[in-house]
């Protein structure tokens, strides 16, 4: 069982390499004047600066968690360089204009963009180390007043949107990293879907870390008006590195009046290699906030990559009858670790969740569910239903369930279960018997164990996970 | 929270010290050398609670149970006082036993007690079995619960004065349950039960632990409990634990369990009584082929707080566990469950499940549950659930139909809800008389 099991766990990371692009970088280290850099490098308004400032203070107020069932040695805040942007062009009209030696990472990876593109109808905002180079399909989808672009442009053209909503969601002083992230964010998404539209094509865009030594701090804002909806594709791959890369991005997802938003990731960036050197730290804060009546917030993720993974995409379910959902596939190999859940907030009345989290453990890695379900007094009627399984691959890895349930109104249902499993030998001797080898056999029942996640993901990414999933557990069984 | 006030009343606590070394065990009945194991032991303790801190709802716990009450009040520990007589007490006896230890208070009180099998087990009081059985006692004693990071159970210890022992030797079997009474009478005191049960290689026997108030609404005082269970190989224990304090009472209780190979522990956990309450149950499968049942009940209303935080550790593969607790909560109760279930690294075959089921009958009522898993072993059978929810309207519905009034719809779904876990109680006569109590709770709703 075992050798298969560990040949699958010593699948090298495949999109290890590095893009020799020259990169502009900020001097390492963290005070007031590098928010005032990187403020005044993108061109910012006063308010913006004054967001930056504020999380800047609360941040240096605040103290770093250490509740969470990972580990990791301290980060050096200062010394990371918080600003790195490829050295500015002029601005690119169509793809033919994007550096070659870019376009060739994206080939690497599996993800020719415009071929992408066409055939799957999909409008790739491509976010190559913190700064937005490419962006397709941005004209069709402004026909319908859909506003996709990079944070700093909508900042620069819709100020007021950004003003609007940036931080309602995850205050600056939310947490540690979501602080960070605010004071030193240097691009990310912006998604606005204005009031009855629904989004003709998904959505996506590709995060990228790249330049070594170089922490990234994303910034996503999608925002669906009223009866808007909309589907959102993030996935992530990054290069092969030593040291340890900060990865702390911040999500928001606003939904209005009867609005639907749609979040998918597959997260596949740089682990560390067996002996857990390197790797990502992948510290992120996601939430939505169902703002509206009707409204419906949807988190799927399938988590492979990281040195650490942490985070809890949540929803805030404010509105009368809104629905919040999470799907997760988290795995973790070698010496990876992963505390990933939900929160699952009800405030509204008749209000509804769902939490299905599969949890998959091998080499010496070790996974967590951690979740919160809280229904409120005031959320009379809410309704929720979490699932957690966790499947074990191999004998010195760990899985872990933290899940807690706080109930303050009796009209309100609660359940949740869990289980934890391994493949069985009889499993594995029946696909045998049937001819098929026990490394496909895993491949099946692995995915068989995720399905229930998989079919949240829109298409193209569902046979992305597989195929993923699949080569990430190559050999792990024998 | 006060953090001054705690250390004022921990402090407090401590100077009350030298007055309580000076109870019973001190009064010379020993000879030197068969004491000293036990001075020691308190010794141990008290160094141990000194460095401890006050646990507040900033630890996680702590988080759902916020206990700064009790340092608001000077509760000192409690003296030996006046006995209650047979008349008073006589109710609360349990009709089918013979063995039966009473303590007012903390203090042993011998006329209310009854011991039969004295030839076949060792039964009495800390006090007189410290001398009688040294080396048994000492061997077992303040070895199995868990002191280090746990303020109550070093404070326990470190008054240690008196308490329930209960040994039962290889191949033997008590039919007969033993009734551990607890009764607390003086309010304003705090004081410290403490019971020692061994069940040695092949035994069997049923105990009853049971805390309890003389009168349902004196004042309130503190009750600071430790029980620890060792069972040996293929040992059998079936342990009923009942708390029925006032509800102006605090009740905080470690249980510590221990278990050898293939022993099997059976447990029924009653909460109804105190404003606060909190249970600590930690199980440990030593040996393999140990199995342990734990059944839980929590019944509480108006104000009150019930917190039942359980640890099953499976240290050695081929354990079963099985966990069921369920809580009822009405009025403006607080119900907080936690259930951590460990499965080592080595513990394969492991084999557990838990359950916790909650009932909320009022809108102000809440509940916080935990079900944890830990798990480091691959070939494992492990799974866990949670609800939490009302009344099935369709149930009430179906009952009405059937010519129930809506109160007796409710009130009969109510009772089946807990009679579940009071089924598993295998002392008919306090089956019935618990089976009374929940019905008198549900029908006052």
């Amino acid at each position: 069982m075992s050798a298969v099991l560990q040949n699958l766990v010593n699948q090298p990371y495949k999109h290890g390499f590095v893009t020799e692009i020259e990169s502009e970088i900020a001097p390492k280290g963290l005070n007031e004047d590098t928010i005032r850099l990187i403020s005044a490098k993108k061109n910012e308004p006063e308010w913006l600066l004054d967001f930056r400032l504020k999380a800047y203070q609360k941040w240096l107020s605040m103290s770093e968690p250490n509740w969470q069932n990972v580990h990791y040695q301290k980060i050096d805040f200062q010394a990371i360089s918080y600003y790195a942007a490829p050295k500015p062009k002029k601005k690119l009209a169509s793809m033919d204009e994007v550096d070659p030696e870019l376009l060739r990472t994206f080939e690497k990876l599996g993800v020719p963009m415009h071929e992408r593109a066409a055939l799957a109808g999909v409008a790739v905002d491509v976010v190559f180390d913190s700064v937005s180079v490419a962006t397709t399909y941005k004209e069709k989808l402004a026909e319908v007043g859909i506003i996709f672009c990079s944070i700093s442009e909508a900042v620069q053209k819709h100020p007021e949107l950004v003003r609007q909503y940036l931080g309602t969601v995850v205050p600056v002083g939310d947490n540690f990293f979501a602080a960070l992230n605010s004071a030193v964010f240097t691009d990310g998404s912006f998604c606005y879907i204005p009031r009855g539209v629904k989004c003709p094509m998904d959505l996506s865009t590709y995060f990228r870390i790249n330049t070594e030594g170089s922490g990234q701090f994303e910034r996503t804002l999608v925002i669906a008006e009223e009866g808007a909806s909309v589907s959102y594709l993030e996935g992530c791959t990054a290069p092969q590195f030593d040291t340890n890369q900060l990865h702390a991005a911040v999500v928001e997802l606003i939904a209005l009046d009867n609005a639907d938003i749609k979040y998918s990731t597959v997260q596949n960036w740089y682990a560390g290699d067996e002996n857990g050197v390197g790797g990502i730290y992948n510290f992120v804060t996601k939430r939505g906030l169902a703002k509206g009546v009707n409204s419906r917030i949807s988190w799927t993720q399938v988590e492979t990559g990281s040195a650490i993974t942490w985070k809890y995409p949540s929803c805030i379910l404010r509105g009368d009858n809104s629905v919040g959902e999470f799907y997760s596939v988290a795995l973790t190999n070698n010496l990876q670790q992963a505390d990933t859940g939900t929160k699952m907030i009800h405030l509204g009345k008749n209000t509804r969740s769902t939490i299905i989290s599969k949890g998959i453990s091998a080499g010496k890695s070790n996974s967590s569910y951690r979740g919160l379900v809280r229904i409120t007094p005031n959320a009379r009627n809410a309704r929720n239903f979490s699932q957690c399984d966790s499947m074990l691959v191999g004998d010195q890895c760990g899985a872990h369930t933290f899940p807690y349930i706080q109930v303050h109104n009796n009209s309100a249902k609660v359940e949740h279960e869990a289980s934890t499993s391994k493949i069985g030998e009889d499993q594995l001797f029946y696909f045998a018997q049937r001819g098929i080898d026990s490394e496909e056999a895993v491949s099946m029942i692995v995915n068989g164990f995720c399905k229930e996640v998989f079919q949240q993901l829109p298409m193209e990414f569902a046979v992305e996970a597989t195929k993923l999933l699949s080569f990430k557990l190559e050999g792990s069984v024998g | 929270m006060n953090e001054s006030k705690n250390i004022d009343y921990l402090t407090c606590l401590f100077k009350s010290l030298p007055a309580q070394s000076n109870g019973s065990l001190s009064q010379d009945t020993l000879p030197e050398d068969q004491k000293l194991w036990l001075k020691r032991l308190r010794a141990q303790a008290i160094d141990k609670a000194g460095q401890l801190k006050w646990p507040t709802v900033k630890d996680e716990e702590w988080r759902f149970t916020d206990i700064s009450p009790l340092t608001r009040l000077p509760f000192k520990p409690a003296k030996a006082g006046h006995v209650p007589g047979l008349s008073e007490t006589q109710p609360l006896f349990i009709e089918e036993t013979v063995n039966r230890l009473v303590f007012i208070d903390g203090f042993f009180a011998p006329e209310l007690s009854s011991i039969a099998d004295e030839n076949q087990l060792i039964i009495g009081n800390l006090d007189t079995l410290a001398t009688r059985h040294a080396h048994t006692v000492s061997t077992h004693l303040g070895q199995y619960v868990q002191s280090q990071q746990n303020l109550f159970t070093a404070l326990n210890t470190a008054f240690l004065h008196d308490g329930a022992v209960v040994v039962v030797p290889q191949n033997t079997v008590v039919d007969q349950p033993v009734h551990l009474l607890f009764i607390a009478t003086q309010a304003e005191t705090t004081h410290y039960p403490r019971s020692l049960i061994v069940g040695e290689a092949n035994s069997q026997m049923t105990v009853v632990e049971d805390y309890v108030a003389l009168q349902a609404d004196n004042g309130a005082y503190i009750t600071n409990s430790v029980a620890e269970f060792k069972l040996a190989a293929n040992a059998q224990i079936q342990h009923i634990r009942l708390q029925r304090e006032n509800v102006n009472a605090f009740h905080l209780a470690n249980c510590a369990v221990s278990l050898d190979y293939a022993s099997r522990y059976q447990a029924v956990n009653v909460a109804m009584g105190a404003k606060i309450s909190r249970f600590n149950l930690d199980i440990s499968f030593k040996e393999e082929a140990a199995e342990c049942v734990i059944d839980g009940l929590a019944l509480i209303t108006d104000e009150q707080l019930a917190d039942t935080h359980t640890c099953i550790d499976h240290l050695k593969p081929n354990c079963t566990s099985n966990q069921q607790h369920k809580c009822i909560a009405d009025g403006k109760a607080h119900a907080v469950f936690n259930g951590k279930i460990i499965v080592r690294p080595n513990a394969q075959k492991t084999n557990s499940s838990q359950s916790s089921r909650n009932l909320l009958l009022s809108n102000e009522a809440q509940i916080d549950t935990k079900p944890q898993l830990e798990i480091f072993a691959d070939d494992v059978k492990c799974a866990h659930g949670a609800t939490v929810g009302q009344l099935d309207k369709e149930e009430v519905f179906y009952l009405k139909s059937r010519g129930l009034s809506e109160l007796a719809a409710r009130n009969l779904l109510t009772y089946a809800f807990g009679a579940e876990i009071l089924n598993s109680i295998p002392v008919a006569s306090l089956k019935h008389t618990l089976e009374q109590t929940v019905l008198n709770q549900t029908r006052s709703c």
